[in-house]
């Protein structure tokens, strides 16, 4: 009975999304109504001859991301971080768990495994630095990079074992520092030019990047010749910090021995 | 109806049956493993629906569009922007589905962390036997 209801449930999703489908008809993609909007986007994202619209960043999603829809990134990044402390919230009350004698070289996989981790990830971590660092110029930004650097401490938790991990420094405090720095930093970062307008006594807004014709201030757009974009180069660095580390303190989590839960830990 | 209507026509409704499979996953499962990564193909499709629709071939059927990126910012000119802004596809649909990737794979995190407890707690994934233990 319940495995039928289950069935009728699917098919009459089903029907009911192809009749949404029959009914918007030409349109399952949108109608030329909605392309306004992306010009908009797309003509004031990098606009020299408009210095009052402009992001000064010649990538549009992040300027979408970090600038148009600031706020809204800011929550999605709550989001996020509520996951992560939803993780930390269950791992309380385990025991540290370290073997009275701990052999690193026998530890994880072999040698070879190892050799070639030791070579690719300081290469992932670059490769993620630079998607972090040019975000504002390239595909890429703060979460992409953040969430492709996190390979690296994945993978020399499962080659090499968590205690080398933790025994370069690599632990849950450690991390949550890292973490909580980035958010700092984030949150300095969207009321910065909030208050170079108080100092200054003009009118500014909160997650404001560039000047607008009633806010004049903006966030420097070149430092030494070199486009950073105003606030955006910014926020990409702190969310791949904050990013990094939040995926770190989870992997860590998950890793946790089987003895730190039984009665054999060390409180 | 040439071959590209054709071709989205077919990619939809498989993707329709992809969010199906993956309800069915999540609600009828009894294993925890499943529902969470039934929960994942759901999500990706989530994503996949929202870049589909997001993506259009501007400025007409034919002539190319080009990803949202402004390649020779350094030498702009009038007519490169006014080329850019008629030909580069909307932004918007991509810059929600990059957060909404990268907390996916957060959310998956705590699911399976949840996950992994739950097995400690009780010793076994099955929502059906979890059911019956009560605490």
């Amino acid at each position: 009975m319940k495995r039928l209801v289950g069935l009728i449930v699917i098919i009459l999703f089903i029907l009911a999304f192809s009749l949404l489908l029959v009914v918007a008809g030409e349109s399952i993609v949108p109608g030329r109504q909605v392309r306004w909007l992306a010009r908009v986007y797309l003509n004031t994202s990098y606009n020299p001859w408009s210095p009052y619209f402009t992001v000064n960043s010649p990538e549009s999603v992040t300027s979408v991301v970090w600038d148009y829809r600031g706020l809204d990134t800011v929550f999605e990044t709550m989001v996020f971080y509520l996951a992560i402390i939803g993780s930390i919230a269950l791992a309380r009350g385990y025991r540290k768990y370290i073997p009275a004698k701990l052999d690193y070289s026998k530890l994880g996989l072999s040698i070879i495994v190892k050799t070639v981790t030791r070579i690719t990830a300081p290469l992932i971590i670059i490769v993620a630095a630079s998607i972090a660092l040019h975000g504002h110029l390239t595909p890429g930004g703060g979460f992409q990079g953040g969430a492709t650097g996190a390979v690296a401490p994945l993978l020399i938790l499962i080659i090499f074992s968590q205690y080398y991990l933790i025994r370069r420094g690599v632990r849950k405090e450690s991390m949550l520092i890292v973490r909580s720095l980035g958010l700092t930093g984030i949150g300095i970062t969207a009321i910065a030019v909030f208050l170079a307008g108080l100092a200054a006594d003009v009118h500014a807004y909160v997650l404001q990047n560039q000047a607008k014709a009633t806010a004049p201030v903006s966030a420097p757009a070149y430092i030494d010749n070199q486009l950073i974009s105003g606030t955006l180069w910014f926020f990409n660095i702190f969310e791949f910090f904050a990013v990094l580390a939040g995926f770190t303190i989870v992997l860590l989590l998950l890793t946790i021995p089987e003895k730190a839960y039984q009665d054999g830990g060390v409180k | 109806m040439d071959t590209a209507t054709y071709f989205l026509y077919i990619l939809i409704s498989s993707m329709v049956m992809n969010l199906a499979l993956a309800l069915y996953g999540v609600f009828y499962k009894p294993h925890l493993t499943k529902k969470i990564i039934s929960l994942t193909i759901l999500g990706d499709t989530a994503n996949t629906f929202a870049l589909i629709i997001g993506y259009r071939l501007w400025p007409g059927e034919t002539t190319p569009s080009r990803p949202p990126v402004l390649v020779g910012w350094t030498h702009l000119n009038k007519t490169m922007l006014q080329q850019y802004v008629s030909s580069a596809v909307d932004p918007l649909p991509q810059a929600l589905v990059l957060t909404a990737v990268v907390i996916g794979l957060a959310v998956t995190l705590f699911l399976v962390f949840l996950a992994l407890q739950i097995y400690r707690h009780y010793g076994t994934l099955d929502v059906r036997e979890i059911r019956k233990l009560r605490g």
